[in-house]
């Protein structure tokens, strides 16, 4: 059986083919990211249309776009902090000016944590209850494959994001989410240039909807580890799994009432694949854009 | 003729105020957490009465920089050429990723002209620009760059509000933004800086990016917009866009 990282990375690879593909459609087609559809056929003789050009999927209020971003900041931290402890900084090399490249992945794993961080405080104060981390597997088995999923991760992230963005109604949300997407695409710039790539492929994003990024990032979920409420956290606290338990899970998030103990390190309460259907929960899915018959 | 010293200090100052209130925001609690509460707090502005008419000011504003990019790169590169690169010592591809930024640039104004021009608005044209000594060698190039490509991300993610109320203009508004930080990354980069120097990257109002734009052109055909002045600290919304 093929690695999962290349799985994820053909799937990536394929989404994007699909999209492109889409894209030659553009006149009539109903996109997600429409806005960028249109503009990515300027070249084309004639004017990008923007009319009749809507995205497929939708969100139920601002808390439920931020917690499809929770839910991939997450997969992003853990990403990033397990996979650090895997790693030596030999293992990594050194990338541009000789730096070293894992204390650049360093640098980002600690944005992803405080991406998370915020993000659930925030939800918190909007009266939401914000997703818990995952148990993840990532499929990773050297340094190598470790930075190429990383590279996929951010880029699906910057998509994540700029697919998304679209839902949010409040305009202060909206900009804080530029502040972290702007974040994003620099780790991609990054991890792109490291992995050999160049770091700005295309003068435009590719906005995903959550339907597509599901698709990607889904089979990274393994399990979900705390259950329903804030509180259940606190009371499903236990020892990892192992290699995965960081010791400096020191969460400075707004302190709730739980212990900042090892919330990550729970262990899967149920080992199902129901976890992408959970996740859907989040989105109020309106309908699979490639069934629907463009207008 | 301002001097690329001189325009960089311009740079700094904004930035520095912006450090300054952002570790004043900082002391008061802790960290990201603070930032999206902030966010939160400094809501609408002119978001609320966007209309097509404000859409196309936003886009405006945008094209004005992408202008400005634009022509940076097509007259830099074209001015330095591509053997000052040889030496530079990073890995030989420099010169062509510089080209492919600003191939990037030229995506984008071409894109923004047209979009303006269905939405039946009139696309600002390329002004003329003094860019100091900015061509003068490869290290001024690459600092005044990565200034132009910071501030570009902050002006995109500052204004990225205005246009809450259309969604696919937003949604390509965001598609140029990431783009502009993968440029602002690699550039930091090559100064020498990190790509990423913060958890949250910082929205500029437009009053302060046209502060730092502004040093830059000559025919002071920045785009303005009325309906943006609003969104300024001046607080003069509700005038200006009656006006």
């Amino acid at each position: 059986m093929r690695p999962l990282h290349e799985r994820f990375l053909d799937d990536v690879a394929a989404e994007r083919q699909r999209l492109s593909r889409r894209r030659v459609l553009a006149g009539s087609a109903k996109l997600a990211g429409g806005g960028a559809l249109a503009f990515a056929v300027t070249a084309a003789p004639g004017r990008p249309g923007l009319a009749g050009v809507r995205a497929q999927d939708a969100f139920e209020d601002d808390v439920a776009v931020l917690n499809y971003a929770l839910t991939l900041e997450h997969l992003e931290y853990a990403f990033y902090r397990d996979g650090l402890e895997q790693f030596t900084d030999a293992d990594f090399g050194q990338g541009p000016f000789n730096l070293s490249i894992s204390d650049f992945l360093a640098a980002i794993r600690d944005h992803e944590q405080a991406h998370v961080e915020a993000l659930t405080a925030t939800i918190t104060d909007l009266g939401g209850d914000p997703v818990s981390e995952a148990e993840y597997d990532f499929g990773y088995t050297d340094a190598a494959s470790f930075l190429s999923t990383a590279q996929a991760l951010e880029t699906t992230g910057v998509s994540a994001y700029d697919g998304a963005g679209q839902f949010l109604a409040d305009p202060g949300l909206l900009t804080v989410a530029g502040t972290i997407v702007a974040v994003e695409a620099r780790h991609s710039s990054y991890l792109n240039l490291i992995n050999g790539l160049l770091p700005f492929p295309a003068a435009f994003e590719e906005p995903l909807t959550p339907t597509e990024v599901l698709d990607i990032a889904g089979p990274f979920i393994v399990a979900e580890v705390a259950a329903e409420g804030s509180d259940d956290a606190a009371t499903e606290e236990a020892e990892g799994t192992g290699a995965e338990a960081t010791p400096q899970a020191t969460m400075e998030t707004e302190p709730t009432e739980e212990p900042p103990a090892n919330v990550e390190a729970a262990p899967p309460t149920e080992e199902t694949e129901e976890t992408v259907e959970d996740l859907e929960v989040i989105l109020v899915e309106v309908e699979d854009d490639e069934a629907t018959p463009s207008g | 003729m301002q001097t690329h010293d001189e325009i960089l200090a311009g740079v700094a100052g904004v930035q520095e105020r912006r450090s300054s209130r952002r570790g004043v925001l900082r002391g008061a609690a802790a960290g990201g957490a603070l930032t999206l509460a902030a966010g939160i707090g400094s809501a609408p502005r002119a978001a609320a009465q966007n209309g097509a008419g404000d859409a196309v000011s936003v886009l405006n504003y945008a094209l004005t920089l992408e202008h400005l990019e634009n022509v940076f790169y097509r007259d830099g590169l074209a001015a330095i050429g591509p053997a000052a690169f040889d030496t530079f010592g990073f890995d030989g591809t420099v010169f062509d990723y510089l080209a492919e930024i600003g191939a990037n640039e030229t995506a984008h104004v071409e894109t923004l002209t047209s979009v303006i021009t269905d939405l039946g608005g009139e696309p600002v044209a390329e002004g003329t620009y003094d860019f100091g000594d900015a061509f003068a060698s490869v290290e001024t190039f690459l600092a005044t760059a990565q200034a132009l490509e910071n501030t570009g991300v902050d002006a995109y993610t500052g204004a990225a509000q205005f246009l809450i109320d259309e969604d696919e203009l937003l949604t390509a508004a965001l598609t140029i933004h990431g783009v502009e930080a993968r440029h602002a990354a690699y550039l930091n980069i090559l100064n020498d800086t990190s790509p990423f120097p913060d958890a949250f990257d910082e929205p500029l109002t437009p009053a302060e990016v046209v502060a730092i734009a502004s040093d830059f052109i000559n025919d002071a055909e920045v785009a303005t917009p009325a309906a943006f002045e609003g969104g300024d600290a001046s607080g003069a919304a509700a005038g200006t866009a009656g006006a």
